[in-house]
């Protein structure tokens, strides 16, 4: 359990890079706790979804900068691989939802303006981060969810993110528990 | 490469192209719950047996016993957290859980934190409390943890041998 201060700076942290994703104010106020306790329905669960897609986007995004740039050791590739290839299920499963339900879908950025990433530890921290992101956020948005089966679909997504996590923490050398 | 869990493979199948696809018909390894009485006492069930098997793999394995400390203060936090839950439900508290016999393997340990993992996933749906969501779904976190852990921990063996 993180004290208050890192629990702050960690939230603060995870809107930052969600804003940067392209995740609504309504959802971005969810997260930092800012926002009105939406009520569970079609429409809570349509912003779920479109900023779940926006955060898989950008995590396909560090996926692809990695291998695209040759940032990733070789020895983790497999990983890399592998992850990317869970995110874009995840985003595909989830614009199949939103298509659905006739909501619109967003598109990724142009640009993540991720900023200079050296290969090796600097990019793994950088995936690392992301993959924070993505827990939080499905973390603290699940329990809005309304529709069992997309309630389903986000715990198994959840349970993929923190392997991901877990898999980069222990190749930073950091605890795991 | 391992080989990942079917219900992992259909939320991977980016080929899908509908919910319906997806969930349509319920996949034939998910279980329904039907209420939150039958989640909490399946999770008991699985907590105990993994619990079990984190004790005989401790008395086998000096070095692995920071790691089973570890997780058993989860479980212990984890079981709080549920007979809090069983309260907020009015649900009758949890019966003492009975640990089955069990080895030091480590395989059957990947097998048991899976079969728990996916009884919190599965059993969200069925437990209608948005708190309750959200308390066994962080519950979730740290079993998805420990199960990653695991699987390091597996193929850290696996490349020794």
């Amino acid at each position: 359990m993180l004290e208050p201060g890192r629990q702050s700076a960690r939230r603060e942290f995870v809107v930052g890079l969600a804003r940067a994703a392209g995740v609504s104010s309504a959802i971005l106020g969810m997260l930092d706790g800012t926002g009105e306790a939406a009520p569970r329905g079609e429409e809570t669960d349509a912003a779920i979804l479109s900023a779940a897609v926006a955060l898989e986007h950008q995590a396909i995004a560090v996926y692809d900068q990695g291998a695209r740039r040759n940032l990733v050791p070789a020895g983790l590739r497999s990983y890399a691989t592998e992850f990317r290839g869970d995110h874009a299920g995840h985003r595909d499963t989830q614009i199949a939802i939103l298509k659905e339900r006739g909501a619109p879908v967003p598109d990724a950025l142009e640009d993540y303006h991720f900023g200079p990433m050296a290969a090796g530890d600097d990019w793994i921290r950088r995936a690392l981060t992301i993959e924070i992101a993505a827990q939080d956020a499905y973390g603290a948005l699940i329990s809005r969810i309304r529709a069992k089966d997309y309630l389903l679909s986000a715990a198994f997504i959840l349970v993929d993110e923190i392997r991901h996590m877990t898999v980069w923490r222990r190749v930073l050398g950091l605890k795991i528990y | 490469m391992r080989v990942v869990a079917s219900r992992r493979a259909v939320l991977k199948a980016g080929a899908l192209s509908t919910f319906a696809a997806l969930v349509g018909p319920r996949r034939s390894d998910a279980t329904d719950y039907a209420d939150a009485k039958e989640v909490f006492d399946t999770v008991d069930r699985l907590e105990a047996e993994v619990d079990a098997r984190l004790g005989a793999i401790a008395a086998r394995l000096p070095s692995g016993r920071p790691l089973v400390s570890s997780l058993e203060a989860d479980h212990r936090r984890h079981r709080t957290v549920r007979a809090r839950l069983r309260g907020r439900l009015h649900l009758s508290p949890a019966s003492p859980a009975v640990a089955p016999a069990t080895d030091a393997a480590l395989d059957a340990l990947r097998t048991a934190q899976e079969a728990l993992v996916y009884a919190h996933a599965e059993g969200l749906p069925a437990l209608g409390d948005a708190a309750a969501v959200d308390a066994m779904a962080h519950n979730m976190i740290d079993l998805a943890r420990h199960l990653a852990v695991i699987d390091l921990w597996m193929e850290m063996e696996s490349s020794r041998a």
